[in-house]
């Protein structure tokens, strides 16, 4: 595929290093040189200086023969003018990045099919969601279901009580005699580890399991966690991410949004009236205290600036609430996550980044879904008669070192696979997979 | 780690797996000319081949398959040297050449395109070693780096960095969006260049056998051929013309051929880089048929002829000779000496200091002179009607200044070995430029083999230097380099 990317920012260049990987032409526009090297020392694309919504430039980017078009600059004007200017040149879909939610609410009125706009993101929504579904699990430090909870995936922090420290993955698995569960993943000092028989798990690693549906229990226990019902949530911070989160939540939780700035609580009290709207600032540990952070189940910091969420968050943790979610801007950041005691660190490019990537490849993979500092993504495929995952067992498949199966939903019910499995047709598979072989996985399926 | 070593091992293996497989086709010229040399060819091959195997082989599964900007240089660099060492397995195993320094000095001449040659009797040469000769201008000219990127699976991210090191020029283009597909087309055009000349060629006077020969040589622009007098031996006008048609398309941004090649002529005509080149060849050539026509008697269409053909041979770092310009006057003579610092396009297989380098140069003192009256003004230099960026005005000047240095540096070391003035300047120039004949003893006439050892090492030192462009090599022997992070 040809694909145009305009705007080399974090959104652009995480899209293109996934893209990148899988023998696709990929074309990034931007204004900035400086962005623009670096990516193309990293990354085996072409790049062009300019701007996106020119007319030249996007001829020279050959959109006629292009089959996307993603606009994912900082400004959504420019991102909606380019993909309109680009269906028009001959791109043969869109997608432009909006952070006004009115469009994808509005989506059917404004009819931005007609206008030559296939497909919009909103990565202050999408976070949202995000927001949303860790709070699900709050001893986890992230979770994913499929079909329903039929296989659920699991991410659990080892702290020292856990049975599960210092064990390798083959004495592991005597903990767990009906085999419910696989580890698909661990992450160790930032580093993403696709383990095996003998790689072992280590206080502070961060482990994922595909676990079915009585698993998730097994795994809770094993890592000595206990599940704790929220109630009371703390948003810090009015920002659009934070009006769409207390708005998701609002009619299940008790929230209360603390922001600085009075004008914007006026705003917001105006336009979430089941929230407690506090006008103060996050940094003020006393106010927190006043407002009772310790009495809260989970503490969520998404204004816009990065330090003071990951420190208000440190703050809530102390405070021993149980749940910490911080969104930071800077992708770096990520990795540190869980290490400095922040229980999920979130950030709305990546989350942007791989709804599209997900876009791309509908049709072909049934979900695909990545893990907050974890470089490897999670898809779930179906098995379609005579593709080369059928022709033999588990073991004598000969997959990546780099991939893991973690479980398959046949006929309703979720598995954890054995050596011996043999797949069959219509089963759905989830696979945990390193960037750099989804290509190669993707070939089984086939 | 700070390297990533296997898989720059396997690369090097990669690299002579190919370089095995260039001199297995040099056989069916030595079978089909029956002189007895597909034996050492045979053997040299065989060591090269099962060199590469073991490499590639101990290598397999590296851990990760990232190159770093570093692991780059050092590939390309180290990898070039490698390559040279077992290109001297054909002349050394059959014979031709004996002694390591003039075999080597003859191998890194030819992948280097540079066309030096210690040869005296190069008729006498087997063909099939001949052949090999020729090769090695061809496999030099596109670069062999490129090619490896070209048709291996091998690279990942770090396959840019490779391009970058080994293509001459000051910002690569990028033909296509991934780096693969960039040094297929490029080598798919080399490659039809080559045999589009070959067919021409075979048509006019020479026979396949030299017909391939010099098509290898004249499309890398690097200047061995096959007879001791060199084209002088063809003297028809017809191969000559295509000669210099070759030459100068050779000298040619490939950029620009692709374009060319896709229908967009005035995009490719337009180019300001092109323009010069193919104004200058022209300009000079006529101003030295005019010399030639002033000091002889020979008919007009001849002299423009040698003319154009002296100039664009060392224009383009070719060195091809029909006539030795050394014999003509010395303003003649002094003006092909300072042609050897011209050099071609960027992005052609031509040596020397490129066009564009010139340009950029040129129009940056020019406006020193409006920056003087200005002195707040912003006056960048333009290129195609784009700015230049700054950093790349810096680069070329930095380039510059260090090629001039290397000159002077090396005339001074060479002259020091006992050559004599001319000699020693000439033959640096001609070396750094990858041109070939230089002047002096080392003149069109002559050629390179009474040197002493000592200098042979260091002009082929040169050589690699001038042909990958200073910064690559150079860059090893900076502490930046070799400094942890």
């Amino acid at each position: 595929m040809r694909i145009i990317i305009a705007g080399a920012g974090d959104v652009g260049f995480h899209l293109a290093k996934l893209l990148a990987f899988e023998e696709h032409d990929i074309v990034l526009i931007d204004l900035d040189q400086e962005k623009l090297r670096y990516a193309s020392n990293h990354l085996d694309v072409a790049t062009i200086r300019g701007s996106a919504t020119s007319y030249a430039v996007l001829m020279e980017a050959k959109i006629g023969r292009s089959d996307l078009l993603i606009a994912v600059t900082e400004a959504e004007e420019a991102n909606i003018a380019t993909a309109v200017i680009g269906k028009k040149l001959g791109a043969q879909k869109t997608v432009a990045r909006i952070s006004n939610p009115e469009f994808l609410f509005k989506k059917d009125i404004l009819d931005l099919k007609k206008i030559g706009i296939d497909e919009i993101i909103s990565p202050e929504t999408l976070a949202a969601k995000e927001i949303k579904r860790l709070l699900t699990q709050t001893s986890l430090t992230d979770s994913f279901e499929f079909e329903n909870g039929k296989l659920t995936l699991v991410g659990i922090s080892i702290d020292e009580e856990s049975e599960l420290v210092g064990k390798t993955l083959t004495e592991a698995a005597y903990l767990n005699p009906e085999f419910n569960y696989t580890t698909v993943a661990i992450l160790s000092d930032n580093e993403t580890i696709i383990p095996h028989g003998d790689d072992k798990f280590k206080v502070h690693d961060h482990a994922y399991f595909i676990a079915e549906q009585d698993g998730v229990e097994r795994v809770l226990k094993l890592s000595n966690k206990i599940a704790l019902p929220v109630k009371n949530i703390m948003i810090l911070g009015g920002s659009r991410v934070g009006i769409h989160t207390a708005r998701r939540l609002s009619k299940v939780y008790s929230i209360k949004l603390i922001e600085k700035d009075k004008d914007k609580c006026f705003e917001l009290a105006d336009s979430l009236p089941d929230t407690l709207i506090i006008n103060g600032d996050g940094r003020d540990v006393d106010l927190l205290m006043e407002e009772g952070i310790n009495e809260m189940d989970a503490f969520l910091a998404v204004t816009g600036d990065s330090e003071t969420n990951i420190i208000s968050s440190l703050v809530a943790k102390n405070a021993s609430v149980g749940k910490t979610i911080a969104l930071v801007e800077n992708i770096d950041y990520i990795h540190l996550s869980q290490n400095i005691g922040v229980d999920t660190l979130i950030n709305k490019k990546l989350i942007a980044a791989n709804f599209i990537f997900r876009y791309i490849r509908q049709g072909e993979v049934l979900h695909i879904t990545s893990l907050h500092g974890v470089d490897a993504e999670i898809l779930e495929f179906e098995v379609k008669s005579g593709s080369k995952i059928t022709e033999h067992e588990l073991r004598n498949l000969n997959l990546p070192k780099t991939a893991v199966i973690g479980g398959i939903i046949r006929n309703g019910l979720g598995y954890t696979p054995r050596g011996n499995f043999r797949f069959e047709e219509s089963d759905r598979v989830v696979v945990l997979s390193k960037p750099e072989c989804i290509h190669t996985i993707e070939g089984f399926f086939k | 780690m700070r390297f990533n070593y296997p898989v720059i091992a396997s690369f090097f293996g990669y690299l002579l797996l190919l370089n095995g497989f260039f001199m297995l086709t040099c056989l069916p010229f030595s079978l089909y000319y029956d002189q007895g040399d597909h034996v050492p060819i045979g053997w040299a091959a065989i060591v090269t081949v099962s060199s590469g195997f073991l490499l590639v082989f101990f290598t397999r599964n590296p851990k990760s398959k990232e190159l770093k900007k570093r692991d780059g240089y050092l590939i390309v660099t180290l990898g070039w040297l490698i390559m040279s060492f077992f290109g001297t397995l054909p002349y050394l195993l059959s014979g031709t050449i004996p002694n390591i320094t003039d075999a080597f000095f003859e191998t890194v001449s030819g992948y280097s395109t540079t066309g030096a040659t210690i040869l005296y009797d190069i008729e006498s040469v087997h063909k099939g070693i001949l052949f090999w000769r020729s090769l090695t201008q061809w496999i030099g000219g596109m670069g062999i780096i490129v090619l490896t990127i070209a048709i291996l699976p091998l690279l990942g991210i770090g396959g840019m960095q490779l391009f970058v090191a080994e293509a001459p020029g000051i910002s690569p283009n990028k033909l296509q969006p991934r780096i693969k597909e960039t040094a297929k087309r490029l080598w798919l055009i080399y490659i039809g260049l080559t045999a589009i000349e070959t067919l021409l060629l075979w048509a006019g006077e020479m026979d396949f056998y030299d017909s391939i020969n010099h098509a290898f040589t004249t499309t890398a622009t690097g200047g061995f051929s096959t007879k001791n007098d060199n084209i002088a031996y063809f003297s028809s006008p017809f191969t000559q013309y295509v000669i210099i048609l070759f030459m100068f398309l050779g000298g040619t941004n490939f950029t620009i051929i692709y374009l060319a090649l896709h229908g967009e002529f005035e995009k490719a005509i337009k180019n300001e880089e092109f323009r010069f080149y193919a104004g200058f060849c022209l300009a000079i050539g006529l101003t030295v048929a005019t010399g030639i026509l002033i000091i002889s008697n020979s008919p007009v269409e001849k002299a423009i002829r040698n003319g154009l053909f002296q100039v664009v041979s060392i224009t383009t770092t070719t060195g091809y000779v029909t006539a030795d310009y050394t014999a003509w006057s010395s303003f003649i003579t002094v003006i092909f000496f300072i042609l050897m610092f011209i050099g071609g396009c960027a992005g052609s297989t031509s040596g020397g200091v490129k066009i564009v380098r010139h340009v950029v140069l040129m129009k940056n003192s020019i406006l020193e002179f409006k920056r003087q009256i200005h002195p707040t003004a912003v006056l960048p230099v333009r290129l195609n009607k784009q700015a230049v960026d700054r950093d790349i005005t810096f680069t070329v000047l930095a380039f510059i200044m260090i090629y001039i240095s290397i000159f002077a540096l090396g005339s001074i070391i060479v002259s020091m070995m006992g050559v004599e003035f001319e000699t020693a300047l000439g033959s640096v120039a001609a070396a750094l430029g990858n041109v070939g004949p230089g002047i002096g003893s080392v003149g069109p006439g002559s050629n390179y083999a009474h040197l002493p050892d000592q200098v042979k090492w260091l002009l082929s030192g040169l050589m690699i230097l001038g042909r990958l462009e200073l910064f690559t090599v150079l860059i090893l022997f900076t502490p930046y380099f070799w400094r942890r992070q």
